[in-house]
């Protein structure tokens, strides 16, 4: 059986990341911007996941798993934030929120 | 066997006196009479054992006892008793034990007394440590603590403002006397290190054996001071002479002593006349060797303490007071001490053998003198001698005990025979060895002092005593004699001055030569007065019979001139002892040496130099702190404009930092 080659994985997990990376860095939008660090969530997951393969055991995708609840979590708690945002201006616009600057 | 038995109780000599003050200091304000009975106990103890090692030196001076505890790798406690410190030794508990008796009925109507107890039970022990330390650390050590009782003692009726004044200058006085000893002392163990090449675990180069055995090393050792080369050795003794100026009384730092009297009469006795200020003078005798290779130091002792018998002389004709009499005459007597130990330059050895005996001697009557004022003072209640007169009517046990001490302190004795009091049997070898140093060098200087403080001495001594006990009362007062725990301790003390001296004369002085030759430390004086450049002459005995007899003449001319001033009143004295009077007026204020200390001194040089020094720190350290402070804030200012608020600029931060830290540690292990 030809598997595909742990490189691939690599490779394409660290294209999500710098996507995740790239979208963080130029979006304004809280949404977009949750969107993006959950892509940069999974590329690491899909790392684990990965290398779990490769070394044939299981702890890679036990850290996945919780990963993945981790991420729920962070979610819940981040749109829950924005929603209460969006209810004081209108708009969730991360550039406008510096009232905790000097 | 006996006596290595005895050797191995050395220890308990402080210790006891130690223990004492701790169960005193604790309990003993639930024990009858202040629990007065423990350090009693205690220092009877310490006497026993002190006693039976002097009479096993005495037997054997050869065979001193030395024990030595490691303390760090370099440094050691230790326990040396040779014939000097067995001497102060025995002596030191021997007053101590008779003035704690004395005090347990002097004392017995104050409320304080078991911290009195306390207090003096912790002294005899700082004190017994200070006569026994083997090595120079300890002994600055039990010096120090010996100043810090005093400092409580004057101040032991602290209500009293004029008693915690007295303390806190008898504190900063003696203070300028121990900074300029432990000075000697960092310039001694400095220059050890410099002959001995450095420390080496388990030798104890502090120990007197080791300094005095590197004494022609450190004289060799050079500093030139304007031109003049001064041997480094000169320094160190000059510094410990500073340190005795302090402790015993010195001029000029002696302004202390006349105001300590403001603690109790038996602290005057035990610390402020018998004890405490000759640790000064048993400093320089420790040292001695030291003293005698160091050129030029041995006269500056010579010339201080001669300068101070006389110059106190003088202070204790016009006091008032009866006790102020009693402190300018301990005074005059240490400058006594100080100018037979500076008198070895011509003397050698022999200069410690007369001044150590001179300071036993003085101990014993010093104290019976105080004892027998504070009995006057107990009963009568006032220390005036104005307001005295006739009190050997009264109490005649003490006016007899106290006559006895005059006799003794003026040093009343036949010449030529061993029929004298103790003062009469140590002084005159004082003065004979400076008269043998004026007609050796023809500097008549220092015999000129002695004799006119040994005028002075009567005049003032027999001054106090008819205006004591002789005449009519000249206020109303109800004396009684004291009871017998105080008038017993007298008498013994009595017996004391009157035969000590001549019973231990000739074998006080041997005992005491040899000091510096037994199995501690074995030295030869001579070569070592070679060292320091001074001419040892051979022993005296073939003076004109004038100068034998003339200390005598003095003492006797000082007797009757008292009797005629003050018992008889042949003068007025009206116009003599008045304000109007510029001699007296000078004399009265103590050459204005409190003033020029205090006022001058202390508020003007002193306080005038901190306030000046106080405005140019305000400008040089004020102008570093808020300029520090200036700059913290302008930093500041420019760096919080990092803090924009916007979170993508953080991440990046976060992400830029991340990588550069990857990239680095690739580098890292590249090179690796």
């Amino acid at each position: 059986m030809t598997a595909i080659p742990l490189t691939f994985y690599l490779g394409l997990a660290a294209l999500l990341f710098s996507i995740g990376l790239y979208g963080i860095m130029t979006h304004k939008s809280g949404i977009r911007m949750i969107m993006c660090i959950e892509l940069m969530l999974n590329s690491a997951n899909l790392n684990l996941v990965a290398f779990s393969s490769y070394t044939d055991t299981l702890h890679g995708q036990v850290f996945a798993i919780f990963s993945i609840a981790l991420a729920a979590a962070e979610a819940a708690v981040g749109f829950a934030i924005f929603m209460a945002i969006y209810r004081m201006h209108d708009k969730i616009n991360l550039d406008e929120l510096n009232i905790l600057r000097w | 066997m006996v006596k290595t038995a005895l050797e191995e109780f050395a220890f308990l000599i402080p210790l006891l006196p130690a223990l004492a003050f701790a169960i005193t200091f604790f309990f003993g304000r639930k024990m009858p009479s202040g629990g007065a009975i423990v350090p009693i106990l205690a220092i009877a103890a310490s006497f026993v054992i002190s006693f039976m090692i002097t009479l096993g030196l005495l037997a054997n001076p050869e065979e001193v006892v030395n024990q030595s505890y490691s303390w760090f790798a370099v440094l050691n406690i230790g326990i040396l008793i040779d014939p000097l410190a067995a001497v102060m030794l025995s002596m030191v508990s021997f007053v101590s034990l008779l003035i704690h008796i004395y005090a347990v009925s002097y004392m017995s109507h104050d409320p304080g007394r078991a911290r009195y107890f306390a207090e003096t039970a912790l002294f005899t022990a700082a004190m017994l440590s200070l006569i026994l330390s083997d090595n120079i650390l300890q002994l600055f050590v039990s010096w120090e603590l010996v100043g810090l009782c005093s400092y409580l003692l004057i101040g032991f009726w602290f209500e009293k403002p004029s008693a915690a004044a007295a303390a806190k200058k008898a504190f900063l006085t003696t203070r300028i006397g121990d900074v300029m000893f432990l000075t000697g002392i960092i310039v001694l163990t400095s220059d050890l290190l410099k002959v001995a090449g450095g420390f080496q675990e388990g030798v104890y180069l502090l120990r007197f054996d080791e300094i005095f055995s590197y004494i022609p090393q450190l004289s060799a050792l050079q500093l030139n001071v304007f031109g003049f080369e001064i041997s480094h050795l000169t320094i160190i003794t000059l510094l410990f002479f500073g340190g005795a100026v302090g402790k015993s009384g010195q001029f000029p730092l002696h302004v202390w002593l006349p105001d300590a009297m403001e603690g109790p009469t038996t602290v005057s006795a035990l610390i402020h006349a018998a004890t405490m200020v000759t640790a000064g003078v048993y400093l320089v005798a420790r040292t001695f060797p030291m003293f005698i290779a160091a050129p030029d130091s041995l006269m500056v002792v010579a010339y201080f303490g001669g300068f101070t018998a006389l110059f106190a002389g003088t202070m204790g004709i016009v006091m008032n007071d009866l006790k102020r009499v009693l402190a300018f005459s301990t005074i005059s007597q240490l400058g006594y001490m100080m100018l037979g130990l500076g008198l070895g330059t011509a003397i050698g050895l022999e200069a410690v053998g007369i001044s150590l005996f001179h300071l036993i001697n003085h101990a014993f009557f010093k104290a019976l003198l105080f004892l027998c004022a504070g009995s006057v003072i107990h009963a009568v209640g006032t220390q005036d001698m104005r307001e005295l007169g006739g009190v050997g009517k009264v109490m005649p046990i003490t006016a007899a005990t106290m006559t006895i001490a005059a006799l003794a302190l003026a040093g009343f004795g036949i010449p030529g025979t061993s029929i004298g009091t103790s003062g009469f049997m140590s002084k005159d070898p004082i003065i004979e060895a400076a008269y043998l140093f004026g007609e050796h060098s023809s500097n008549w200087i220092p015999y000129i002092f002695s004799i006119a403080a040994a005028l002075l001495t009567s005049i003032y001594i027999f001054r106090l005593i008819f205006m004591t006990f002789t005449g009519k009362p000249r206020s109303n007062y109800h004396g009684h004699e004291s009871p017998a725990i105080m008038t017993i301790p007298l008498s013994i003390l009595a017996l004391f001055a009157l035969v000590f001296g001549a019973f231990t004369r000739t074998g006080f002085m041997n005992f005491l030569e040899e000091t510096f030759a037994n199995s501690f430390v074995n030295l030869d004086i001579g070569n070592l007065a070679g060292i320091g450049r001074n001419e040892l002459v051979e022993a005296g005995g073939h003076e004109p019979l004038i100068v034998l007899w003339l200390p005598l003449i003095v003492a006797l001319a000082g007797l009757a001139i008292a009797f005629v001033i003050y018992y008889l009143r042949a003068v007025k004295l009206g116009a003599l002892a008045s304000m109007k009077n510029p001699v007296y007026r000078l004399l009265y204020n103590r050459y204005y040496q409190h003033q020029i200390y205090t006022e001058f001194f202390s508020i003007g040089v002193v306080y005038g130099v901190i306030a000046f020094l106080t405005q140019v720190v305000d400008v040089i350290v004020d102008s570093i702190v808020e300029g520090i402070g200036i700059i913290t804030v302008g930093v500041g200012e420019e760096l919080r404009k990092i803090q924009t608020g916007v979170v993508q600029t953080y991440a990046t931060a976060v992400i830029a930092g991340v990588s550069l830290l990857i990239i680095l540690i690739k580098l890292i292990m590249e090179v690796l």
